[in-house]
């Protein structure tokens, strides 16, 4: 049982991390996927996600994504030996993609709890076409890097010191105190560096099945004895400061040392966390039993160095000075934890309660006593209440993330479909760290790959066409996305042909959208681009693969309303056309206006109230079917009487008393009475309860300032339900 | 395994009008005061509205309403039951919560069918418990809350919602 619960821990971490290295992969191909080739960070980069994944799933034994991931480094290594020439920079970053999508495959069947049974064959086939297509061409460095990227460690394990051009390290890997199963991580580690290894010991011994290790790890570190023919660096290169590892210290010994084992390591040497590596060097060089530079045998050892191995000659002064260089730009890194979503509802239901009860307790109608001194307490009241706001404004920011992901996914669309396509398209993104809920997020991904589909399917010209029509041949997609007022913008702009207003009038026609009282020149631009968002509507006369359906854009725009957003679209025909989503920026908070009906309090979304008048300053007027219409400033508006609606208790009607709430919604005005309006707040919604069966009009219901529930009206479903 | 055993026969007992009703314990997540609820529009009569129950909002239901029994102002006696089936949340107000009690189940006996009114509760009552020389009417959950029209909501139109409480 116990052992199954830990499985399962680890599976969760190793999708994680993976998932992690993933994205941050895609990332780094998509950034420079127009380049001529990858500059040397990426390729390192690269090397290391797909080394840490292959370490990962060795240990996790799924034997497949290791083939592929380590594959993948076996190209991405010989690219940062060899350097090759004429690398085919698109096959390559294909390649890549084609790899990431493979694992990322895997790991959505791991985390649906299938097996992963993907076979990687094929992959695997094209990397070594690809590897050796690029080997062909540098002929002579092949041999030295084949022989590197092979080492199989079986081959030395032979004993201690047989080889002259060994070295010996101590390595003290310390863990950020928050990882979880350090002791995986710790496997991993020595697990990487098994590569290079000719021998290998590390304290504590049993790391796997041994549970106590963990706590002996975050305590006192995880100790590595290492052999190998490698410096420092190489080392480093396979154990890096990470989000996981919060040091790395290496320190080389002389083989007697090595020998010694770990007894000299447990007694004498206690290296603080923060201390530089000077410091550490010069306690090591102090009374205890580690001498860093000796001149005898290590030292001997050290000059003969393995090919291809990076070379530090200084020791002391050099290597502290490059240290203190790197890890300023590893710290800027935020550190982050994943959460458990449920965990933070809860932790936001209970700040709502906070909030209620300190008001409960603020407004008690025990401190109304005439007379009573309360200014002590009030002043204490005061500074929870500063607290209690601060605490929902972080709560409230926690589920805030940016869209950097997303937007990233789309690069990735445009860059698969315009390959498909043969078009060349630039793109780019504004304002990709603007920060949007999470459930928004969710939520928008679907349709924005919509849109940038069309873009680019629809949108951009061939180049051919856009040489014909004197444009640059690459055509330009931007995704952009910015904040305003309480909404979030996010724009999909294309410089291609724009909407062609005489095809979807024509459709339209054929279709029977278009009233035929009314001359086509009636219509706006805005007006005759909305009707591609219907169902069923597609002018182009292709299907391809990717779009032309028809079954798009009202699916778009279904998904963009059921959150709260709208589609406009805009366009010049020969410049481009720009669709813009406008969306809440969140969808359990919104700013809404309480008002009381009868018994009941309701809330309405700020964003669709227009205005309020007073009721008796209008006359309603009932017509023959009993529709009510008020007139303001000349203009009639439909009323709705929300307490004979829904039959509210305790609702009168009364015309000399009560407001008028004019709502808007889709373009469409109405006029709600209501009794007395309570005021503006912003509400935590919330689902209404299953079991309840849906009512239309409502969207919801929150809790308001006193804990009595307010139900949550919905314009759209309104206007349709009266 | 001894825990669940002991808590199988344990039911909470509870009064509606002059009846005795029983729960199985397992069932009841807590019992709270009467609160203020908010009236839902358009819902069936015996669902009172919705509650706030430490920030997740509940819907309640009124027992003897469901029961056909007559309604009766609610008082600081009035208490709220509320209950967990399969992960539907539901406050049941009742008169009285009574006592919990032990019935073994040789004292669980099958409802006697016969008699008109007897009819109407064997909807919701799956068998009889005895408890010294009283009776209490034991009630199926599941049977109490799920309700043809409350299952599939949205399919059927107003008249027939009417009918399906009739029956």
């Amino acid at each position: 049982m116990a052992e199954e619960f830990n499985a399962q821990g680890m599976l969760d971490i190793y999708l994680f991390e993976n998932g992690q290295l993933l994205e941050r992969l895609q990332e780094i191909v998509l950034e420079q996927k127009d380049e001529d080739c990858f500059d040397e960070d990426s390729i390192n980069e690269i090397f290391r996600a797909m080394h840490t994944i292959k370490g990962s799933s060795g240990v996790m034994m799924f034997d497949e994504v290791t083939k592929v991931s380590h594959k993948l480094e076996d190209v991405f290594y010989y690219l940062r030996e060899a350097h090759p020439q004429n690398v085919p920079h698109l096959e390559l970053v294909e390649l890549v993609l084609q790899v990431a999508d493979f694992i990322s495959g895997e790991m959505e069947k791991l985390e649906n709890g299938d097996s992963a049974d993907g076979m990687s064959g094929e992959i695997v086939g094209q990397i070594d076409k690809f590897l050796t297509a690029l080997k062909g061409g540098d002929n002579e460095k092949e041999k030295e890097i084949e022989e590197n990227v092979h080492v199989e460690p079986q081959q030395f394990y032979i004993a201690p010191m047989a080889t002259s051009a060994s070295r010996f390290y101590k390595i003290y890997i310390t863990y950020q105190p928050d990882v979880q199963l350090v002791n995986v991580h710790a496997y991993k580690a020595v697990y990487s560096l098994r590569e290079i290894a000719e021998d290998l010991l590390h304290y504590p011994e049993d790391v796997i099945s041994d549970d106590s290790s963990e706590k002996e790890i975050l305590e006192n570190g995880f100790k590595i004895l290492l052999q190998a023919q490698c410096s420092e660096a190489d080392i480093r290169e396979l154990i890096q400061e990470g989000y996981d590892i919060k040091k790395v210290e290496i320190v080389e010994c002389s083989a007697k040392e090595y020998q010694q084992g770990f007894e000299s390591i447990g007694s004498e040497i206690r290296i603080d966390l923060d201390s530089s590596v000077e410091e550490i060097q010069k306690k090591a060089e102090g009374p205890g039993s580690f001498i860093i530079a000796p001149a005898g045998e290590p030292q001997a050892a050290s000059k003969a160095i393995a090919p291809g191995d990076f070379v530090i000659e200084s020791k002391e002064v050099g290597k502290g000075k490059k240290l203190a260089k790197d890890k300023p730009k590893k710290q800027e890194k935020t550190a982050f934890i994943s959460v458990d979503v449920n965990k933070m509802d809860m932790l936001m239901d209970l700040i709502g309660e906070l909030v209620i009860s300190e008001s409960v307790v603020l407004q008690n109608q025990d401190l109304k006593v005439p007379g009573l001194k309360l200014d002590n307490f009030y002043k204490a009241a005061s500074q929870m209440t500063k607290i209690s706001a601060s605490l929902q404004d972080v709560i409230m920011s926690m589920r805030m993330m940016s869209l950097t992901n997303t937007f990233q996914k789309m690069n990735r669309i445009v860059f698969d479909v315009s390959r498909k396509l043969g078009k060349e398209i630039e793109f780019e993104m504004i304002g990709e760290h603007t920060e949007v809920d999470k459930n928004v997020i969710e939520k928008i991904s679907d349709p924005l790959m919509h849109l940038v589909r069309n873009s680019v399917d629809h949108g951009i010209e061939t180049p051919d066409e856009r040489a014909a029509s004197g444009k640059t041949e690459k055509g330009k997609v931007t995704l952009w996305a910015k904040k305003e007022s309480g909404k979030v913008l996010i724009g999909v702009q294309d410089n291609g042909k724009g909407l062609n207003r005489e095809k979807i009038m024509e459709k339209a026609r054929k279709q029977g959208l278009l009233d035929w009282t009314k001359p086509d020149s009636a219509y706006t631009d805005k007006e005759v681009y909305q009707f591609i968002t219907l169902p069923g509507f597609s002018t182009k006369e292709q299907v391809t693969e990717y779009s032309g359906r028809g079954v798009g854009m009202d699916v778009v725009v279904s998904n963009i309303q059921a959150i709260g957003g709208s589609l406009e679209i805009d366009s010049t025909p020969g410049q481009g056309s720009t669709m813009v989503l406008k969306i809440p920026l969140t969808l359990s908070i919104i700013d809404g206006i309480v008002m009381e009906v009868g018994e009941s309090s309701f809330v309405i979304e700020t964003n669709s109230v227009k205005e309020f008048v007073g009721l008796k300053d209008h006359t309603i007027v009932q017509n023959p079917n009993g529709e009510e219409f008020v007139m303001i400033r000349g203009e009639g508006y439909p009323v709705v009487r929300l307490g004979e609606l829904y039959q509210i208790n305790g609702y009168k009607r009364d015309d000399t008393k009560g407001m008028l709430v004019m709502v808007e919604s889709e373009k469409k005005v109405f006029c709600m009475v209501v009794d007395t309006l309570v005021g503006k707040q912003e509400i935590v919604v919330k689902p209404i309860p299953d079991y309840v069966k849906k009512v239309k009009g409502l969207s919801g219901c929150t809790q308001l300032g006193d804990g009595s529930v307010a139900l949550i009206l919905d314009a759209l479903g309104l206007i349709e339900k009266a | 395994m001894g825990e669940y055993d002991k808590q199988q026969n344990k039911y909470v007992t509870f009064q509606s009008g002059n009846e005795y009703f029983a729960l199985q314990i397992k069932y009841v997540k807590e019992i709270i005061v009467y609160q203020e609820i908010t009236q839902i529009p358009e819902s069936e009569e015996y669902v009172k509205g919705l509650i706030n129950l430490r920030g997740k909002i509940i819907p309640v239901i009124d027992v003897r309403i469901r029961f056909k029994q007559e309604p009766v102002p609610y008082t600081d006696r009035t208490c709220i039951m509320v209950i967990n089936v399969k992960g539907t949340v539901v406050g049941l107000i009742v008169d009285r919560v009574a006592e919990v009690v032990e019935i073994k189940p040789e004292d669980v006996l099958d409802t006697p069918t016969f008699g008109n009114e007897e009819k109407c509760q064997n909807k919701y009552v799956y068998a009889l418990g005895k408890v010294g020389e009283s009776v209490k009417m034991l009630l199926d959950p599941d049977r109490l809350l799920k309700d043809e029209d409350v299952l599939v909501p949205d399919v059927e139109d107003e008249d027939s919602k009417e009918e399906g409480e009739e029956e």
